[in-house]
């Protein structure tokens, strides 16, 4: 594949799938020179049907479903079902049960950031970060696997508790694991704060303001990295997190640096909150009865996943399955924001700031669309990162 | 002589064949087993595969999820733009009958509906583990 | 370092606060759970409605939901249930959240004329919202910037909802997209 810059026109050898074959892109850029004019998203690759889906399962079946609306972040979405059900059924899960919900969910954060670490990295051309973040990655996923049984899709929650104890045996390692991953994590903050190449792809990009997050409903992280002071686990907390509380991470300069900071950041809250979840976890049940038909009722469930608020709208009809489920992912808010603030912003600079929100990467076959002038190409995402790398050289 | 070319290309093939990941529409999960696969504690390069982006150098496809709509046509293409001989590893349960999403109405479910396939792997996710040892199976099945 | 002397806002605060901003407009209101307010509006006062929040800063638009409020019969000596013609409506909710309150404005649409003003000239980011409920369940929402499909397929058969409790799924040869394999 080669890429010839002429003064006006981009010309690229569309990569392995033909050109006049219509593809559905992803993403649409539209340009004027260098400059990002417009930006659209069209997602879809991963649409399954599951919001109707639920309507077809009773609630136990449901639970083991939206636990895969993302490999990545299970638990939350399981966590956030099982707590609105059982806000229908009018019960409360016991202590025990919450902060076990709450450490794993700390877990499941720790992962995802390393796991966004690393990806952040790779799109940026820095792939000896992504090895060691995807390595270092191995521990927590260990740790979830001796708690769980499972590495991914851990399956913790039942409708009224958790179904998994931890054991002395599990205390220990958790504690030596946060020790190692907090030391590990010191260096990865080096990196993102100093080194001079990764700087100049993430200082002054990518700037979203504080005003600007407020009005697009920017959540997480994304958000937390432009001053705003937004975070389901302290404006609304749930599960173990009254016991446990966490701290407020932000930062103000609303940049892709900030938002690096940010995820760090939170990883050192979520190693200290482990350790204190696992020095004081409360005695007693791991489950509370529910009944099997939910009364009649609405609900709505809100938690933070690694990647922002996430919400869930539930209706219940008296019957065993649910009347409507509405999950509404962190990662649509941040595409809405981040499409609205990529104009004006170089389109080399377009890979690491959509990397910069942590979206669920569905597809690693991404299409991409530019549109410049009268003239139209698809790209590969590979081609897309590629020139980011290659612009900055 | 044909016979002799058949005996050498198997051995390259089965010796270092080169792979293609496609996403379907899953959730992810098996996605993230799959690069596992190639992080220095599971190393899967070693057995001499090496996953690429194009079709037209494929040997294998490594296809995870339940075939959404959107990703059906998509896959299609991608299978015909390998060139023969190709196989098709499908990872993970909604590969095989839709997994958990199965009666959804964006997804197909089984991906043998849509293109052949050699090799399942079951799990939700299977675990990298299990991913290598069915492409060994792939390989060994090849030598046969 | 400037300090900004903090305020604590209870959350019955921030309710009042909304219960204000929307009062010109409520039709009814309800608290069906702690922390949360509905207020049920008109369709043709939606944009004043998102206008009042936005001026008085109040929180952020979360979501919005789309709901089949069908009403259903069910066949004689089963469990079956199915939709009744002519009866039930539309609905859609704004969720907003401020802190740990959520204030959902509540419209109700009729199947056949499912039509609202788009909020995206107050709130851009509401595109993706709006274009997700209109492909799901039906609703026309008018002067919205984007149409396209955002989660279906480009080859989804036109004036098929699969939210609306009336669908009950393609056939298998309608997902291979009508091709014999």
């Amino acid at each position: 594949m080669e890429n010839t810059k002429a003064p006006e026109k981009f010309i690229v050898a569309i990569g392995p799938q033909h050109p006049a074959l219509k593809e559905p892109g992803h993403f649409e850029f539209t340009v004027d020179g260098e400059i990002v004019t417009n930006a659209t998203a069209r997602l879809g690759f991963v649409h399954r049907g599951m919001e109707k889906g639920t309507e077809d399962r009773n609630y136990v079946q449901d639970l083991y479903l939206m636990e895969r609306v993302c490999g990545i972040c299970s638990h939350v979405h399981a966590m956030a079902f099982a707590l609105g059900v059982e806000k229908l059924a009018g019960v409360q899960a016991p202590p025990r049960a919450q902060a076990i919900r709450e450490l794993i969910g700390e877990l499941e954060r720790i992962h995802s950031h390393l796991l966004w670490l690393g990806v952040a990295a790779h799109e940026g051309g820095f792939d000896t970060l992504f090895m060691y973040t995807w390595r270092d990655r191995e521990t927590v996923m260990e740790l979830l696997e001796i708690l769980t049984g499972n590495r991914v899709n851990y399956s913790a929650n039942v409708i009224g508790g958790v179904k998994i104890d931890v054991n002395k045996d599990q205390k220990d390692a958790l504690k030596y694991g946060m020790d190692f991953l907090e030391e590990r994590t010191k260096h990865y903050m080096k990196v993102v704060t100093e080194d001079e190449t990764f700087l100049g792809r993430t200082r002054n990009i990518g700037l979203m303001t504080k005003e600007q997050a407020e009005l697009l409903g920017a959540v997480g992280p994304t958000a937390r990295a432009s001053g705003v002071e937004r975070d389901v686990r302290v404006d609304s907390p749930y599960a173990g997190y009254d016991m446990f509380p966490v701290k407020l991470v932000t930062e103000p300069a609303g940049d892709l640096e900030a938002r690096f900071v940010v995820r760090i950041n939170e990883l050192y809250e979520s190693y200290r909150l482990v350790r204190k979840i696992v020095s004081k976890l409360p005695d007693g049940e791991l489950t509370v009865k529910v009944p099997r038909r939910i009364p009649e009722g609405e609900t709505i469930s809100r938690v933070e996943a690694p990647r922002g608020e996430l919400f869930y709208f539930m209706r219940s009809n008296g019957t065993d399955k649910p009347d409507r489920i509405k999950v509404r992912t962190p990662s649509l808010c941040n595409w809405a924001s981040v499409l609205t603030l990529a104009v004006g912003h170089k389109l080399a600079d377009m890979p690491m700031i959509l990397a910069g929100i942590d979206p669920c990467f569905s597809c690693n076959d991404r299409m991409v669309t530019i549109n410049r002038g009268n003239d139209t190409q698809v790209w590969s995402w590979e081609d897309l990162r590629k020139y980011g790398i290659a612009y900055y050289k | 002589m044909a016979n002799l070319m058949e005996k050498l290309k198997t051995w390259a093939r089965v010796n270092s064949p080169w792979a293609i990941h496609f996403n379907s529409g899953s959730c992810n999960g098996c996605d993230i087993e799959i690069l596992a696969t190639l992080t220095p504690r599971y190393d899967v390069e070693r057995f001499g595969i090496k996953l690429q982006g194009s079709p037209r150098h494929a040997d294998v496809l490594i296809c995870t999820g339940p075939v959404s709509l959107q990703a059906r046509d998509r896959l299609v293409r991608i299978y015909e733009q390998m060139p023969e001989p190709k196989f098709v590893i499908a990872v993970g349960s909604c590969g095989i009958s839709g997994g958990v999403f199965q009666g959804c109405y964006n997804v197909v479910g089984d991906i043998s509906e849509v293109i052949p396939v050699n090799v399942y792997v079951p799990g939700c996710p299977p675990r990298p583990e299990a991913i290598i040892y069915g492409v060994v199976q792939l390989l060994k099945s090849l030598q046969e | 370092m400037p300090t900004t002397k903090k305020i604590k806002v209870t959350s019955a605060d921030i309710l009042a606060n909304a219960h204000k901003a929307l009062q010109p407009w409520t039709l009814s209101e309800t608290t069906p759970e702690e922390n949360r307010l509905d207020i049920t509006v008109d369709a043709s006062n939606i944009k004043n409605c998102v206008q009042a929040l936005m001026d008085v800063k109040w929180g952020y638009l979360s979501a919005i939901t789309a709901l089949d409020r069908a009403e259903f019969e069910t066949a004689e000596g089963t469990t079956e249930r199915t939709p009744v013609k002519g009866k039930g409506n539309l609905e859609i909710l704004y969720h907003f959240c401020s802190g740990p309150v959520v204030t959902t404005l509540r419209v109700a649409l009729d199947y056949q004329k499912a039509e609202i003003d788009t909020i995206c000239d107050i709130i851009p980011s509401a595109t993706l919202y709006e274009r997700e409920a209109a492909e799901l369940l039906g609703i026309d929402f008018k002067g919205t910037p984007n149409t396209e499909h955002l989660l279906l397929p480009d080859d989804w058969p036109t004036g098929v909802y699969p939210l609306r409790k009336t669908f009950t799924g393609l056939s298998k040869k309608q997902k291979l997209g009508n091709k014999e394999k």
